[in-house]
């Protein structure tokens, strides 16, 4: 462990946040800044009939209005089926028709009032089940002519992938008991508290671009994608990132502003209203629709299983193509079947497009799961956490896709989870426990660091790694100082600048500590080498010989005999400089054996996959169905904890958007696939009011072929199980479980 | 409209329409850019400023309205360029990640410590259910006003 109690976590980045003094894309202003505006569809589904820029354009102070017209014709996404701006067909109210820079916002703000945009309406598909049916409109008319063979798709299906194991026919006859749930769940939303940002400014043929983004190399990747540029021409600097849960992942809107900046010849900015973070972003938490049967023996040993799993894609695919896989493997889940058939398709929808919001796909198909195992230890009369323990894998376990499961911690995880919250003690009439398990994979990649220490022994890392306030980018100074006997404090950070670091994947996939932390270590062992050899020359003995620690290069058992790492830094820069750089190094995904998997993304076999078990306490107003949670115990394997108070508050944070997700989270739409409740007063999130007692346990592994000293990711893993806990508490106080999601209180009183 | 705003216990003449929130003339005008912009709608609290020590939420008051009053905002906690221990127990008790709503929900802390020194877990969380946060599980913030109220100096 890095980081402990008598080394306590000060993230560096903590007082320019604590004193306001930290800056935020919405805080920076350049000289001649104009403001930026989009023109929305506002409608869900039409053909454009008349598109007038004339009323607009003639407004004082507005400097340009662009359109499709005015970018290069290029189709982007994960399946190319969209462009920057529509041209004929608008297929969610949030599509950008057409955007404005003005001398300020309240004149951009006018000038998209006076576009006059009329559209021919087109028949909306926003029922999922419907949208598979042959005589179905199409979302995307062309869809046979976007460049996607990476995908299984058909018409309205945009990517299908199954997970298929043994004989699911035979497992199910030779099952005891059959039992079948259905279960839905409404879209969600990321919610950063900072509402987006952008700001672009060219000079010559270079732009740069601040955005709130958790993926800057990405972001960087579109804008040279859509608008025709080479790599170096655009540099994304992230300023301070104010939360993204994977509403920020992506390439967004980068383009749109620097394609602006560059018609007006002056930086150009852009800020998201909340509506527009709620309705524009191609980030939704996708609507799901759930089937799923399972086949147990008397003894609760599970044998068969049988999913149908029904995806939101809305209308265009951001990042959503794997997520039909993931989705199954959620269904199936971490346990032992040998016969398993899931089949799951990601749905067109002339809706918001979806995408990685924090754990995709997971806590929704694990709220089903871990609701329908609750059904079927039921069928057999047995207690959940038995039956749980029965069936969940354990080390050595062979998976659901025939992966077998090294030193995992997923047993000791329900132990804990149950024990901390005394499973089984008596409770008032009105209270419940409950209990649900889930799992997430690692998502190795490449990721680079460059370190050096200058003339005066100040060190900087420079890392494409992307904080967006877990704190995994402020661990990498701790590992590094860790290496070379310094203190954290020793280095400053040079992050989240395209223009400066080497490459790294961004705020996503929880990969930061995983990989730019193995990237860290590798730079800070490779300077430490450099440290020992000058060391070595200076002090007349073997670089075997030196080690480094407080500060200072030292023989072995000759303590007498050191220099001090300032001291090599200033004879270093007057010759070889004390420059590093580290790369995290391939690990391979573990191959799928015994299995079919029809439209494989890769997401069937995990790395180093994280598991957690969460229990719940809550209470169920019978007259109002309103339910509060009151207490979690949370326990999670998440490989070595590096820094504890940075992974307790990934869990604890984790857990809080579950409980909101699981009871007032979900987008209403009205029937013309518009959103009702693109707002914080009726969308509501848990405020310090709702937030529960949250006990959380680290079953810590040292896991082979995962990050930094055996850690693995963690942002994630604690959003999968919170709501499914939820579910399984909420049904014992109501006899059932509640077959929707988000359990509103609504919902639940509907039941009673 | 010319009129004067005393922030932070400095005076600022200001020169702008009637209509504008104290928000957007404290980040613009003034050009302190600590208190920020979540939701312009009341809900996030992530524009909290005190008036007369009293919190309210800057993207929905005037800013004329504000003439005559001690405006504090978040630049304004720090003393000689020492933390608050408000500041402080955030940063320690890992109250801190993102940072975006950080600002208001110390403003708030401290109007709530201002009016009650002692306040209870209970209190806390009345007293700071203005205030969202989507990056922690609130314990932290509660456990770093509890520090702060008990003059804990560790």
């Amino acid at each position: 462990m890095v980081i402990s109690e008598s080394r306590p976590f000060l993230r560096a980045d903590g007082p320019d946040k604590v004193t306001g003094s930290g800056r935020y894309v919405a805080d920076i202003s350049l000289t001649g800044m104009a403001a930026a505006k989009f023109k929305y569809a506002g409608m869900a589904h039409g053909r454009i009939t008349k598109l007038d820029l004339e009323a607009a354009r003639s407004i004082p102070g507005v400097y340009a209005v662009l359109t499709h017209k005015d970018v290069p014709d290029v189709r982007f996404g994960a399946i190319p089926d969209r462009k920057l701006f529509a041209s004929d067909v608008v297929r969610f109210e949030g599509e950008v028709v057409a955007a404005v820079a003005a001398i300020d916002a309240a004149t951009a703000a006018r000038a998209v009032e006076a576009i006059v945009v009329e559209y021919e309406p087109l028949p909306i598909v926003d029922d999922l089940e419907a949208a598979l049916d042959e005589n179905s409109p199409l979302v995307h008319e062309s869809w046979a002519d976007y460049d996607a063979d990476h995908v299984v798709r058909d018409r309205n299906v945009a990517s299908f992938s199954s997970i298929e194991r043994g004989d699911v026919e035979a497992g199910m006859a030779e099952a005891d008991l059959v039992v079948t749930s259905r279960f839905e769940a409404d879209a969600s939303h990321a919610v950063p508290i900072e509402p987006r940002g952008i700001l672009a400014q060219w000079e010559g043929d270079r732009v740069t671009i601040w955005s709130s983004t958790q993926v800057p190399f990405q972001a960087r990747a579109g804008v040279c994608e859509t608008l025709g540029l080479a790599t170096n021409k655009v540099r994304i600097i992230v300023p301070h990132l104010g939360g993204g849960f994977g509403g920020k992942c992506g390439f967004h809107f980068e383009a749109h502003v620097a394609a602006l900046a560059r018609a007006v010849r002056r930086p150009v900015k852009l800020v998201f209203t909340r509506e527009e973070e709620f309705v524009a972003p191609d980030r939704r938490r996708e609507g799901m629709t759930i089937d799923v049967t399972s086949g147990i023996r008397r003894d609760g040993t599970l044998v068969a299983r049988r999913g149908r799993m029904l995806l939101d894609n809305g209308a265009y695919t951001a990042d959503a193509d794997f997520f039909p896989q993931l989705a199954a493997m959620h269904l199936a889940g971490p346990y032992k079947i040998p016969n398993v058939l899931i089949e799951s398709s990601l749905v067109y929808t002339n809706r918001q497009p979806s995408g990685s919001v924090r754990a995709p796909t997971a806590p929704q198909a694990c709220w089903a799961l871990e609701a329908h195992t609750d059904e079927l230890a039921d069928a057999v009369g047995m207690d959940p956490v038995a039956f749980r323990r029965l069936n969940a894998i354990d080390s050595g376990s062979v998976g659901v896709v025939g992966q077998t499961y090294g030193e995992i911690g997923l047993q000791q995880c329900i132990n804990a989870a149950v024990e901390e919250i005394e499973y089984g003690s008596d409770l008032p009439p009105d209270e419940a426990v409950g209990v649900a398990i889930g799992w997430w994979p690692s998502f190795p990649g490449p990721s680079g660091v460059y370190i050096k220490i200058d003339d005066d022994g100040a060190g900087q890392i420079i890392t494409g790694a992307q904080e967006c306030g877990t704190g995994a980018v402020m661990t990498i100074p701790h590992i590094v100082a860790d290496e070379l006997g310094m203190q954290p404090g020793d280095f400053e950070l040079i992050y989240q600048d395209t223009g400066a670091a080497p490459y790294d994947v961004g705020a996503t996939g929880s990969q930061t500590l995983l990989n730019n932390g193995r990237a860290a270590l590798a730079g800070a062992r490779e300077l430490a080498r450099q440290l020992k050899e000058l060391a070595a020359e200076h002090l007349e003995a073997s670089t075997e010989d030196i080690v480094l620690q407080s500060g200072e290069a030292s023989v072995v058992g000759s303590p007498a005999s050191s220099v001090s790492i300032v001291e090599l830094a200033a004879i270093a820069a007057d010759n070889n400089l004390l420059l590093a750089h580290g790369s995290s190094e391939v690990i391979e995904t573990p191959p799928l054996v015994g299995s079919t998997c029809v439209g494989d993304q890769g997401v069937a076999a995990w790395s180093a996959p994280q598991f957690s078990c969460h229990a719940v306490r809550v209470r169920l107003d019978r007259d109002t169905g309103v339910v509060r949670v009151l207490e979690v115990s949370t326990a999670h394997d998440s490989g070595t904890i590096i820094n504890p108070l940075g992974a307790t508050g990934q869990v604890e944070g984790g857990v809080l958007m579950g409980i909101g997700q699981a009871l007032t989270e979900g987008t209403r739409y009205d029937e013309d696939g518009r959103q009702l409740n693109a707002g914080l007063l009726e969308y509501k999130l848990q405020t310090i009011a709702d937030a529960p007692t949250i006990a959380t346990r680290f079953i810590e592994i040292d896991t082979p072929d995962a990050g930094p000293h055996g850690a693995k990711g963690l942002a994630e893993a604690p959003n999968v199980a919170t709501a499914g806990a939820i579910a399984n508490a909420i049904a014992k106080l109501v006899g059932h479980p509640i077959r929707r999601l988000p359990m509103t209180a609504e919902r639940v009183w509907e039941t009673l | 409209m010319t009129y004067i705003l005393t922030v932070n216990g400095t005076d600022y003449p200001v020169d702008a329409d009637v209509t504008r929130n104290l928000l957007s003339v404290i980040r613009e005008v003034v050009g302190l850019t600590g208190t920020k912009e979540g939701c312009d709608d009341c809900e996030c609290g992530a524009c909290m400023v005190l008036l007369d020590g009293r919190p309210v939420n800057s993207c929905s008051y005037l800013a004329v309205q504000a003439q005559g009053c001690a405006i504090t905002t978040i630049e304004g906690l720090q003393s000689d360029g020492d933390l608050h221990p408000l500041q402080r127990h955030m940063l320690e008790s890992g109250a801190v990640q993102c940072g975006f709503c950080t600002p208001g929900m110390i403003v708030s802390a401290r109007a709530l410590l201002d009016a009650n020194p002692d306040p209870d877990d209970e209190d806390i969380r009345i007293g700071l259910s203005g205030n969202l946060c989507r990056c922690t599980g609130y314990a932290r913030i509660i456990e770093a006003v509890r520090k702060t109220a008990a003059g804990d100096s560790g």
